[in-house]
């Protein structure tokens, strides 16, 4: 092999970021040694060498884009090469030799930043998950034609100890039952809606590098501890950024639950092709009337942001509905 | 100059090192021996070998039925090759200079060009019109013109422009073998300015793609001819004060690569465009054009030209006052940083 | 008018050759050194004398002037040769009849007509052989359906449509060529792709004599000359480029002289004589083919009508003129041979009328009923394979032509 091309770190994944060379143009590499790290859209990945060899040239620096099918590591001494050896990255940059140019780009076609890269002159530029994050929320306010509905779910019958995603997950999951027009993929440009017959909830994790949506599959059809330890495995991958990329792609409906972090009511942002996302808020003791009387009940404050392009607001109420009447149990 | 034998050997992956010249000649030498139909026709391009002997040895090899001096008359050399492409060859017409290309236009926009769609595919036109362009080799006045974009303007024409001894090979050969007219302009004063060892893999080069010469982050430079060499020089002076400049070799023309031009900068965010030809109306104006309507929102400074300029090239005398040099791009890269937002 | 009388004294001297101006003598302090090699050791040429052949068999009133050529009835039938050419000019004529009235009413863009030159466009059709390769200029219609370019496809041509240059059944010749002699390079570079391959055959160009005046005529002559190229050149001097008579288009007492500076035979013949110019563009062509080099043919007929349907003659020339022309027009004039020579009847001659109306009501009929071509069609055959840059530019292309009603702007 001469080069050594970026492979498809994952389903749908297009690009990856350069973090770091492990290895330098002229070093002599073992198979399965470390070559490089790189990040994708959600994760940081550490490539091998595919080979025994020796380097001949790197292709890009720390914070380029590479993307899938680009090379990223020239091997020396390969047969169909006679003398195209360039020591370093600055030689290969000089295009010492005349076959020393890339036809095309190196860049992908076509792809739009929402936001530059940069080298070190531009600290303000964004990086790796802030920079997908930058993309996709542009994206989806750019398609998605949001309505956002806002109610109370009364849990004042919860004990102190309720594990809360859990039971909004498996209250989700009956909503989904009763109202399967939420727990769907619309296709905007192909102007076709697939219904999920399986709920996979993308459930929004937040951390210092920026937001993931790792996602806990089939939640309708697993139990409370089950999915407990679902939870908790795809928060400790994401925060050891170890999760596959594969763990991120698929959820059908999502929830974010920003109550752990403060917040009453929000609007949520829908993700393509999703046409659903909810948001629960603090919970906290509010006045309430009950039969008649003032009363001080503990509350959960909903909001249920949907595509309008493709659910009623109908729909959504009643979704909502079932959701409540879900987590008052 | 002479060719030894073994240049024309393509035995084991390479040849020795050659001349842009060289490979020019190397390119017909290859596409002649490969295909009958492929025939010379020009001023000069038989006993003389061409007076850049772009064509020598050729017609000793091939005879003075495929290789044919011309009676002085450029409107009749594109014409004629024409006639040959309309009628199954494969004509390669050498018109000297490119000063002297201006009496084939007619044929260029009325004939060759628009052959194919004005008789809905029935007749095509497999020709390409060689032609050295470009300044800086002192030569006497109507010799040193880049009027590139004239050719560029014309729909269902290619316009390539090669920059080293291996992409004017493999991009000849490629025209060559090319169902449709291509115009193949060869910055002369670049012919003899490096040797350099030809790759079988690059044998056919694409006829609609840009070449990145260098990769970088800082800003993109794109170029194409000659002024190739002083981009890659104000790139490694750039390189030294801390710019990546990444350097994009345009190559054809037309049709133009703006995908390749857009990816990079909108990695880079800012764009300066060099070529010799006079700058208003250039092929600048027009990658300019391209950037400002698909990477508006990723360009963080103007896009700057640096250029010959709106005047007749001058005698050569002046000559270096015309040519654009590394300190006017590496200025123009500077004031690129400078008015970023 | 000069010009218009020179020809009719030469047309007086049916026959004999016209003596020309030549070049004046070089005179001696012009004279260059003997320089080794450079062809000019010893004597000069000084004086050129120019003896231009002019050829007629056909009078105008049907009469034979002179006995039929050698080949006539040997090789060739020359009373079935001749009906053959009848009946193309006649077709040609009633087409011609007819796209004038399609266009008066709308139906047909700016159409240039043959009207008075159908005997050479006959007689060229009648003298190529297939694997010739026939490079017009755009009055040659007979020429054309000769070779099998289908009236619906000239229709086609006249009627704005590029399909009426993709000939189904005709695939080699080049299409009408409006730039004005530009064609005649092309034919010199085909002819040099016939010597190339070893081929013997032969390309023939026609131009007008407003095309004589350019350089690109010039130039190929030039090289037909240098190269001994297997191409015949007719100019179809109808002695109009639009409204600049013959006369003031050339200071050459013919045409056909300018053979002379390029080296090759000229020569005139009679354009309303269907049978001359059968005989004189069948030799060159054997020549031609004989690998004998290029001849010029200088075909002298006029222009019966206007230049185009967007031209009105009668602003720059006179009824007198027109109507003395009329008396030399070359429909009758083969008509009546026949006729005298029992090879064409009046029966023959209503049938003859009526087939070719019929063929081409037909056409007509077809070329209005057919669809327009795809939007896309614009630039799919721009190149082999249309590159991706143009892809945004198509995609606009369709959308802009879903905004207009179907068949634009007709």
């Amino acid at each position: 092999m001469k080069y050594f091309r970026l492979p498809d770190l994952g389903e749908g994944l297009t690009e990856a970021e350069i973090c770091a060379w492990h290895v330098r143009a002229g070093d002599e590499v073992a198979a399965d040694q470390l070559l490089v790290s790189v990040e994708t859209a959600k994760a940081i990945v550490e490539i091998p060498s595919p080979q025994a060899g020796t380097v001949s040239a790197l292709f890009g620096n720390p914070g380029d884009m590479v993307h899938v099918g680009e090379p990223l590591v020239e091997f020396a001494g390969e047969a169909g090469d006679s003398g195209t050896v360039v020591g370093t990255l600055e030689e290969r940059h000089e295009a010492a030799e005349d076959t020393g140019f890339i036809i095309g780009s190196p860049h992908a076609r076509r792809e739009r930043a929402e936001t530059q890269s940069a080298g070190p002159a531009y600290p303000d530029a964004l990086r790796g998950v802030r920079r997908r994050m930058a993309r996709n929320m542009a994206e989806a306010h750019a398609r998605v034609v949001p309505v956002t509905l806002f109610d109370d779910a009364d849990v004042d019958a919860w004990p102190e100890d309720a594990d809360t995603t859990v039971r909004l997950a498996r209250a989700i999951a009956v909503a989904c039952r009763a109202v399967p027009a939420l727990n769907a993929w619309f296709d905007g440009d192909g102007e076709s809606l697939q219904l999920h017959e399986r709920v996979d909830l993308g459930i929004a994790v937040n951390t210092q590098d920026g937001l993931f949506v790792p996602v806990l599959r089939d939640i309708g059809n697993r139990d409370a501890a089950d999915l407990r330890a679902g939870i908790d495995r795809l928060r400790a991958d994401v925060r050891a950024r170890s999760i596959p990329p594969a763990e991120m792609i698929g959820a059908t409906i999502t929830l974010t639950n920003f109550g752990a972090l403060g917040g009453r009511y929000g609007t949520p942002v829908v993700v393509p092709p999703m046409v659903a996302i909810l948001g629960a808020g603090v919970i906290r003791e509010e006045a309430v009337v009950r039969d008649g009387a003032l009363c001080a009940r503990r509350q959960m404050p909903l909001s249920l942001t949907f595509d309008h392009r493709v659910v009623t607001g109908a729909e959504a109420a009643q979704f909502l509905g079932e959701v409540i009447a879900q987590l008052r149990e | 100059m002479s060719l030894s034998a073994s240049l024309h050997s393509r035995d084991g992956d390479t040849v020795e090192r050659v001349t842009m010249v060289e490979a020019v000649n190397l390119a017909l030498d290859h596409e002649m021996a490969a295909d009958p139909g492929v025939v010379l026709l020009g001023e000069d391009v038989g006993a003389n070998g061409g007076v850049f002997r772009a064509t020598v040895n050729l017609r000793e090899k091939y005879g003075c039925r495929r290789v044919m001096d011309t009676p002085l008359a450029e409107t009749l050399i594109a014409g004629t090759a024409i006639g040959m492409a309309l009628n199954g060859l494969r004509p390669v017409a050498e018109i000297q200079f490119m000063g002297f290309i201006y009496a084939t236009l007619e044929h260029l926009v009325s004939h060759a060009s628009r052959m194919r769609n004005r008789t809905r595919g029935r007749l095509h036109c497999p020709l390409v019109l060689r032609a050295p362009f470009g300044g800086g080799i002192h030569a006497p006045e109507h010799h040193s013109e880049s009027t590139e974009a004239m050719l560029a303007h014309i729909p269902g024409l290619r316009v390539v422009i090669p920059s080293s001894p291996q992409r004017a090979y493999g991009l000849l050969r490629s025209a060559i073998r090319d169902d449709d007219p291509v115009v193949f302009l060869e910055p002369k004063r670049i012919y003899r300015a490096d040797r350099h060892a030809l790759q079988s893999r690059y044998d056919f080069l694409p006829l609609d793609t840009c070449f990145t010469l260098r990769t970088g982050r800082d800003v993109t430079l794109v170029t194409w001819g000659a002024m190739v060499m002083e981009t890659l020089a104000a790139a490694r002076q750039l390189a030294e004060q801390g710019v990546d400049a990444e350097v994009i070799d345009v190559a054809t023309l037309k049709p133009l690569d703006i995908g390749t031009i857009l990816a990079s900068v909108e990695h880079t965010g800012r764009c300066v465009i060099v070529h010799e030809a006079a700058r208003s109306f250039g092929a600048g104006a027009e990658i300019a054009a391209q950037l400002c309507e698909q990477a508006f929102g990723a360009l963080r400074a103007p896009v700057e030209r640096v250029t010959g300029f709106d005047t007749p090239m001058p005698y050569f005398r002046n000559e270096h006052l015309y040519l654009p040099g590394v300190d006017d791009i590496v200025d123009a890269v500077r004031r690129c940083l400078r008015n970023a937002r | 008018m000069r010009g218009i009388r020179n020809q009719e004294r030469s047309l007086k001297k049916t026959g004999a050759p016209v003596r020309a101006r030549g070049h004046k003598p070089v005179h001696g302090a012009t004279r260059l050194p003997g320089l080794p090699g450079c062809g000019m050791e010893g004597s000069m040429k000084t004086n050129i004398s120019v003896e231009m052949p002019f050829t007629r068999y056909l009078a105008a009133d049907g009469s034979l002037d002179r006995p039929p050529p050698a080949w006539a009835d040997t090789d060739i039938p020359l009373h079935g040769l001749l009906v053959q050419i009848y009946r193309d000019m006649v077709f040609a004529r009633v087409f011609d009849t007819r796209a004038i009235a399609l266009q008066r009413t709308g139906r047909l863009g700016t159409y240039a007509s043959c009207l008075g030159q159908e005997a050479i466009s006959a007689a060229i059709g009648a003298a190529l052989a297939p694997e010739d390769l026939f490079v017009p200029y755009y009055r040659d219609l007979a020429t054309q359906f000769r070779r099998g370019v289908s009236p619906v496809e000239a229709l086609l041509y006249w009627g704005g449509d590029e399909r009426g240059n993709a000939w189904k059944n005709c695939p080699r010749d080049l299409p009408n060529c409006v730039p004005i002699a530009t064609q005649c390079c092309h034919a010199a570079g085909a002819a040099t792709a016939f010597r190339v391959r070893g081929e013997h055959h032969a390309v023939l160009c026609t131009v007008g004599d407003g095309g004589t005046s350019r350089g690109d005529f010039l130039e190929a002559l030039n090289l037909a000359g240098a190269w001994q190229l297997p191409v015949v050149y007719v100019i179809q001097n109808n002695q109009w480029a639009i409204s600049v008579p013959r006369s003031l288009q050339c200071g050459a007492e013919t045409l056909a002289q300018k053979a002379v500076g390029a080296g090759l035979p000229g020569e005139q013949v009679d354009g309303n004589d269907a049978l001359a110019v059968y005989d004189r563009v069948r030799a060159a062509l054997a020549r031609a083919r004989a690998g004998k080099g290029a001849t010029l043919i200088e075909a002298i007929t006029y222009r019966l009508g206007d230049h185009t349907t967007a031209d009105d003659a009668s602003r720059y020339r006179s009824q007198a003129e027109l109507k003395a022309a009329w008396e030399r027009e070359p429909v009758g004039r083969l008509r009546r041979f026949l006729v005298s020579r029992g090879a064409w009847s009046e029966l023959q001659e209503k049938a003859l009328y009526r087939d070719c109306e019929t063929r081409v009501a037909a056409a007509v009929d077809e070329y209005l009923a057919l669809a327009p071509e795809p939007p896309g069609t614009l630039m799919d055959s721009l190149f082999a394979t249309l590159p991706e840059a143009m892809g945004t530019q198509r995609d606009e292309l369709l959308r802009r032509a879903g905004r207009q009603p179907e068949g634009g702007a007709s």
